[in-house]
């Protein structure tokens, strides 16, 4: 007779190789872990039941919990696999829910989890058949949770590798386009979508520092107060990466804004800029690896950054190179082509521009038989605005000649035309006076040039007489004229600063001084010839410096 | 390499956004010009139909996240749909489905629009 014990022995071990096949079959832990626990309801008549797993930390973690309402679910306390019995919350959670039975699930690398069961429904107590069978069937269990839980690793794993290649794959792809933009503002915002499209950030700010001055690039702060927090803080310092901790113990005046990573972009391990994260929206901590995203990105962007404003600043140069030649061609068509001579006063003029063109202007006009009109000035400010007032300087000063006024009256009617055509703060330096042959006559205004000079009997006389310069505002005082009378052999020499101020390569001056002495020693020579040896003593001067000024000198000797 | 295109259609009050090609750091401009325009317009619900794109970059995803608040905050929404898998599994892969609805169908997205009145 076959017995009652082999026929259930029978059915169970019929019971135990369904169960096995089924979650052998599968390698999603939650279905795994449910058919074990229903397994159990089913052979043990329980209503109540719980799987937990251990966890990285080796606390318990609920995975599958039956026969619970959702209040009693959170009961479960928080308990490390190894303090499972002694652990007086869980004595307490396993009295109140009369758990009868507490099984590790045992695999070949050690407790994978527990299984907590409730009574029966029946109230008869576990028999160690029971027992014997849960062990079983959890010895079977465990190798199939063991497989499903070294694929989930694996996913994890493979994400991370995916997050990485994502990371890598938008570096490759910035790194293409940031090579090829000139426009700042652009690489900025690139960088910022960059950055917020990783890592979900909402609110950022890029900054990038040049010499104690910041550049906002980018940012959802308000302007103003992020500048004044970055003053304060001496952002220029900061070049490491800096974690929420770190910015509110060191950097209080930014953690106000709630910012959570700031990542210098650094050239040559200078910090050229800054790169400030919000919170993340999904509300995840910054990486290791996010910071080194950041980082790669900012690299990338302060590269093109530089790149595009060293382009500008050599574009604008070249620019101003243009400029200047502009200014250059206008100067140099202003001055007069010929020089006029008379039988009574000859007369030698020589202007040299500088470089970077200053504003020196002379003119000579015959105004009858009898007069002619001599000027020198010197504008104030360099290139193409110079130049333009020079140009003004020199119609008006053609137009008022025609009026046959007196040269006093002349400079108050050419100051006032002046100032009205000039701006922030232009200024002209002017001389002029006429010579009259006829009668020997110099009547000059001097409107705050450099005197000129005039030798006679080897004494110099300064030719002061006049007013303000011209140009700064309308005539309130009116100018003066003087009128000298000529006598053979006196000549006056007409200068610029250019002269006198020319520097040599120690930076020393030529000088008045210098200047005067040359003319006197020189005053018996024909102009022509001491217009020369001025030259010459300059240009020795200032051998192997830059000229840094026009030069400018009209010399007339009387005959 | 014409290879990102965007194109505006409006469903009702909703503004729906075709996206054709390679949306990456060449082409992300495009489509933020796009958005600041229907910010301009006060055009606040936003369907983006993936149908047509490819490939999506950081740079793309960014635009998204630049213009998401401001339209939230005006009682509107960018809405994904129609994304292939190899798009969907970048946005995944970033989180972005946290934060965003995605529908696998247009008409799916721009009803849920209009059934909040």
């Amino acid at each position: 007779m076959i017995s009652d014990k082999n026929i259930i022995a029978h059915r169970n071990l019929a019971a135990l190789v369904d169960y096995s096949n089924l979650i052998n079959s599968s390698l999603d832990l939650s279905f795994i872990l449910n058919n074990i626990l229903l397994t159990c309801f089913s052979k043990f008549q329980i209503t109540k039941g719980i799987i937990a797993l251990v966890d990285n930390n080796n606390f318990l973690e609920l995975k599958v919990i039956k026969g619970f309402s959702s209040t009693d679910k959170e009961k479960f306390p928080k308990v490390k696999l190894e303090e499972l019995i002694s652990n007086s919350k869980m004595q307490v959670f396993i009295s109140q829910y009369k758990i009868s039975v507490v099984e590790k699930i045992e695999s070949n690398s050690g407790t994978k989890g527990v299984v907590l069961l409730g009574s029966k429904l029946s109230k008869n107590p576990f028999t160690n058949e029971d027992l014997e069978f849960l062990k079983t069937l959890l010895n079977l269990g465990a190798t199939a949770v063991e497989n499903s839980l070294t694929v989930e690793r694996l996913k994890n794993v493979n994400r991370e590798l995916d997050s990485k290649v994502n990371q890598l794959s938008s570096l490759f792809d910035l790194s293409k386009e940031f090579s090829g933009i000139l426009e700042i503002e652009v690489i900025g915002k690139l960088l910022v979508y960059s950055i917020i499209g990783q890592l979900l950030v909402s609110k950022y700010a890029v900054v990038t520092c040049s010499e104690k001055s910041i550049n906002i690039l980018e940012s959802k702060y308000d302007i103003d107060q992020i500048k004044e927090s970055l003053k304060i803080c001496e952002y220029d310092k900061i070049n490491e990466s800096l974690d929420k901790e770190q910015i509110v113990k060191n950097y209080p005046d930014l953690s106000k804004f709630e910012i959570e990573c700031i990542v210098p972009m650094k050239i040559k391990s200078v910090t050229k800029g800054l790169i400030l994260l919000g919170k993340r929206v999904t509300n995840k901590p910054f990486s290791k690896s996010d910071v080194e995203y950041i980082s790669s990105v900012g690299s990338l962007a302060i590269i093109s950054i530089e790149n595009a404003s060293m382009i500008k600043e050599l574009l604008e140069k070249e620019k101003l190179e243009k400029d200047l030649e502009i200014a250059r061609n206008i100067q140099q068509n202003l001055l007069p082509k010929k020089i006029l001579q008379y039988k009574e006063v000859s007369i030698s003029a020589y202007s040299l521009a500088a470089r970077t063109v200053g504003g020196d202007y002379y003119d000579i006009v015959k105004l009858d038989d009898n007069r002619v009109l001599l000027a020198i000035a010197d504008v104030s400010g360099k290139g193409v605005p110079a130049a333009l007032i020079m140009a003004n300087l020199q119609a008006f000063l053609k137009s008022i000649c025609k009026q046959n006024l007196p040269l006093d009256e002349s400079t108050n009617l050419i100051n006032d035309l002046i100032s009205e055509n000039t701006s922030n703060g232009s200024f002209v330096t002017f001389f002029w006076g006429i010579f009259d042959k006829f009668n020997l006559e110099f009547t000059y205004v001097n409107a705050g040039h450099n005197p000129p000079l005039l030798l006679r009997n080897g004494e110099i006389i300064k030719l002061k007489k006049g007013g303000m310069i011209i140009g700064v505002m309308p005539t309130i005082i009116p100018y003066v004229s003087e009128t000298i009378k000529m006598e053979k052999d006196d000549v006056v020499i007409f200068f610029t600063d250019g002269i006198s101020e020319a520097m040599n390569i120690d930076f020393e001056e030529f000088t008045d001084e210098k200047l005067e002495r040359i003319v006197l020693e020189e005053r018996l020579k024909s102009s022509d010839e001491i217009l020369e040896k001025i030259k010459n003593e300059v240009d020795e001067h200032t051998k192997g410096a830059e000229q840094s000024d026009d030069i400018t000198c009209l010399i007339i000797k009387v005959n | 390499m014409a290879d990102f295109n965007v194109n505006l259609r409006g469903v009702g009050s909703v503004s729906v956004i075709d996206v054709k090609g390679y949306l990456d750091a060449h082409t992300a401009p495009e489509l933020e010009n796009m958005f600041s325009k229907l910010i301009v317009d006060k055009q606040f619900k936003v369907v983006v139909n993936f149908d047509q794109l490819n490939y999506i970059s950081s740079a793309g995803l960014g635009v998204f996240m630049a213009f998401v608040e401001q339209m939230r905050d005006n009682k509107g929404d960018i809405k994904f749909s129609n994304m292939n898998d190899s798009v969907y599994n970048i946005f995944d892969l970033l989180g972005f489905p946290v934060l965003y609805e995605f529908y696998k169908d247009e008409k799916e997205a721009v009803n849920k629009f209009s059934n909040l009145g």
